[in-house]
């Protein structure tokens, strides 16, 4: 008897082999367990929703309860307007807390603890967040604003910021300067009308758009959405940065750059398409939020643009409708949860492709 | 401050204001807490706080309110998803580093994270269309015919199946929070040193005694956290279960009854609630989840980063 004889008869090894062929087809049972609901759901959203689609859905307003046809373009412009202004406000806050404790605060224990925090924030029930903008933009009638402001704010900062750009380049086209101190004036000023077109936009916008509160209003659903992103977008960005090696800022700061010139014209740019990425994703993942929506922005069957009414958005109209009696309300629901799931999915993929490309390939 | 004397006017400004924003951040969970604190300390006061927890009734109308049932189905639909959940979720998390070819590990794995991205919107109003009767005509009856006429065990299972109760409500969340911990397990998995594999593989182990003996002890600490993290999502999930759980105050044995959880009760509720006692008692719930939520997400933080720095030690 030779000892392989040994080794294939003994029935403890047919047994542990025996074990362990069960348990790993239990383990690949288990993916298919988990691909089959994938597919389930998405075969039922795109089966139940393609019967809803049609032009009317995006170009027509609701029809009264019960009354066949009619569409949700309030809905869908709603959405769209809540979640622009959630971006607004909620991408550059992200953006500027995680380029401090990634930058300026590196490695100091203020940075730790909003790192971890936010990792807390990304996941603290979105209800919860509903109630809280509740609590400070519904509930005070006749206060200010303060998602309004806030909205208005950053809104004007990046208009004047993007104005400010087109000055420097049509400045720098029409007078290229050579001597250095005739260049800082010319900065200098320019910085100066960029701010004040800022002040001004902020000004000029802010009665215009912000009313104060009187109940339910988007700016509430903008800025509870917003909430939700603030933590992703800082956490990708703090990733984002810490990824830019830092010998690419030493290379800068030999030049004799500042800083700030550092940050924005090497860090920025090394990581602009992780941070891109990271923002797309976080936008994908509010316009499928609706508890934080349903005490902030309500819903409105009729047309608004106006953000400080209550504001119809698809996610809440799916809730309300698939929840209604009747058959053509679950109709739109469904065709209104196949627009939203397909545009989430495609971008979700589409945004992991690119990192896959960017920071594995 | 001498450091900060050389530095141009516009580093200074641009540091402010991304400290301004940081500090917003921080500032947030901060008023988030004393805001919510400060509406239900109506209630608070009106109730008191074991008073509150361990009262039944919810009762608008006599305003006298109490969270026992809502915590009760929170707690009963967090444990069974994470029941169904954990074994299948770790493995696929096996699946995909051990037994999957490669060229099929990343497609599989976005596959399973896409789970994650589904809206929890559509998650529910497919469970009520399409689950919940699905439920009630087939996996239910099934359940009550085999496991309901076990004793004790029997009791979980009674009533008449309708589809919209706690376990539809737990298998769907069950699914949802699935890619939370396959995703966090597997990262915790691959990072199992390729020599002790080896080491274990020269002694005559099988696939599976590496798995269970040498992969999943070292990255156990990476699975809790994951684990964690799962519950943490679980506790505060509110459209998927809002469809399928009723709304209906009540603690019943069997799993087969309408019932409620904090998010159904403030997503059904809130904007009907007409006193001001009706309204604290809700931002009460709110407060207690919000607590719960952020005591087991540090907790999940906690084992995630004893982990990370164990694996880098």
């Amino acid at each position: 008897m030779n000892t392989k004889d040994i080794y294939q008869e003994s029935p403890i090894v047919k047994r542990r082999k025996l074990i362990s062929f069960f348990a790993l087809t239990l383990s690949t049972f288990a993916a298919l367990f988990g691909l089959f609901w994938l597919g389930f759901i998405l075969f039922d959203v795109l089966r139940h929703g393609i019967q809803g689609l049609n032009l009317e859905l995006f170009t027509e307003d609701p029809a009264p309860p019960g009354i066949p046809g009619g569409g949700l373009r309030n809905a869908f412009i709603g959405q769209l307007e809540i979640v622009f202004f959630a971006t607004i406000i909620g991408v550059p806050l992200g953006i500027l807390a995680g380029t401090f404790i990634a930058e300026y605060a590196r490695g100091t224990k203020f940075a730790k603890t909003i790192s971890i925090l936010s990792d807390i924030m990304v996941s603290v029930p979105s209800i919860v967040v509903g109630t809280f903008i509740y609590a400070i933009m519904v509930q005070p009638i006749g206060h200010i604003n303060i998602g309004g402001v806030v909205g208005v704010l950053f809104l004007s900062a990046i208009l004047a910021i993007i104005f400010g750009g087109i000055l420097n380049f049509i400045v720098n086209k029409l007078f290229p300067l050579k001597e250095s101190s005739a260049g800082k004036l010319v900065s200098l000023v320019n910085t100066v009308i960029t701010i004040l077109f800022g002040v001004f936009m902020f000004s000029f916008l802010l009665p215009k758009l912000v009313d104060k509160i009187q109940g339910f209003n988007g700016w509430a659903g903008a800025a509870s959405l917003a909430f939700i992103m603030i933590p992703v977008v800082l956490r990708t960005t703090e990733d984002m940065l810490s990824l830019v090696p830092w010998t690419l800022r030493e290379a800068a700061f030999a030049l004799g750059a500042s800083y700030y010139r550092v940050i924005k014209d090497v860090v920025y740019k090394a990581a602009a398409t992780g941070i891109l990425t990271g923002v797309i994703l976080s936008i994908s993942r509010v316009a499928g939020e609706t508890a934080p929506l349903l005490f902030t922005s309500f819903n409105n069957s009729y047309f608004t643009m106006n953000m400080n009414e209550p504001m119809a958005s698809l996610t809440v109209t799916i809730f309300n409708y698939a929840m209604g009696p009747y058959e053509d309300w679950h109709v739109k629901a469904w065709a209104a949860s196949f627009v939203i799931t397909f545009f989430i999915l495609i971008v979700t993929i589409l945004s992991r492709f690119i990192i896959h490309i960017k920071y594995k390939g | 401050m001498k450091r900060l004397r050389r530095l141009p006017i516009s580093d200074i400004i641009f540091a402010l204001i991304s400290f301004s924003a940081a500090f917003v951040v921080l500032s947030l969970i901060f008023s988030t807490i004393i805001v919510l604190y400060n509406e239900s300390s109506l209630a608070i006061h009106k109730f008191g706080i074991l008073n509150f927890i361990f009262t039944v009734d919810w009762d608008p109308v006599k305003e006298v309110f109490g969270a026992a049932a809502s915590l009760y189905g929170t707690l009963v639909t967090t444990v069974l998803s994470l029941i169904l959940a954990i074994p299948m979720a770790i493995g696929i998390a096996i699946f995909l580093t051990e037994i999957s070819p490669h060229f099929l590990k990343t497609p599989i794995g976005i596959a399973i994270e896409m789970l994650a991205a589904i809206p929890s919107i559509i998650y529910g109003m497919w469970g009520l269309f399409t689950l919940a009767p699905i439920m009630a005509n087939y996996v239910e009856p099934f359940l009550q015919k085999t496991l309901g006429q076990i004793p004790v065990i029997g009791m979980l299972f009674q009533g008449e199946p309708q589809g919209i109760d706690l376990f539809t409500a737990s298998f769907i969340l069950s699914i949802m929070i699935i890619p939370f911990i396959t995703s966090v397990a597997r990262d915790a998995l691959n990072l199992t040193p390729n020599i002790m594999k080896e080491s274990a593989y020269a002694l005559g182990a099988t696939k599976w005694e590496v798995v269970k003996d040498i992969m999943i002890p070292y990255a156990k600490l990476g699975i809790y956290g994951g684990i964690v993290l799962a519950l943490g999502r679980a506790l505060g999930e509110t459209m998927a279960v809002a469809f399928v759980l009723g709304n209906n105050h009540q603690i019943t044995t069997s799993l087969f009854d309408a019932a409620a959880t904090i998010t159904v009760t403030l997503a059904n509720e809130f904007t009907e609630a007409d006193s001001d006692i009706y309204l604290s008692s809700l931002f009460y719930l709110a407060f207690i989840l919000f607590i719960l939520s952020f005591v087991i997400l540090a907790v999940a933080k906690f084992f995630l980063l004893k982990a990370e720095r164990g694996y880098s030690r």
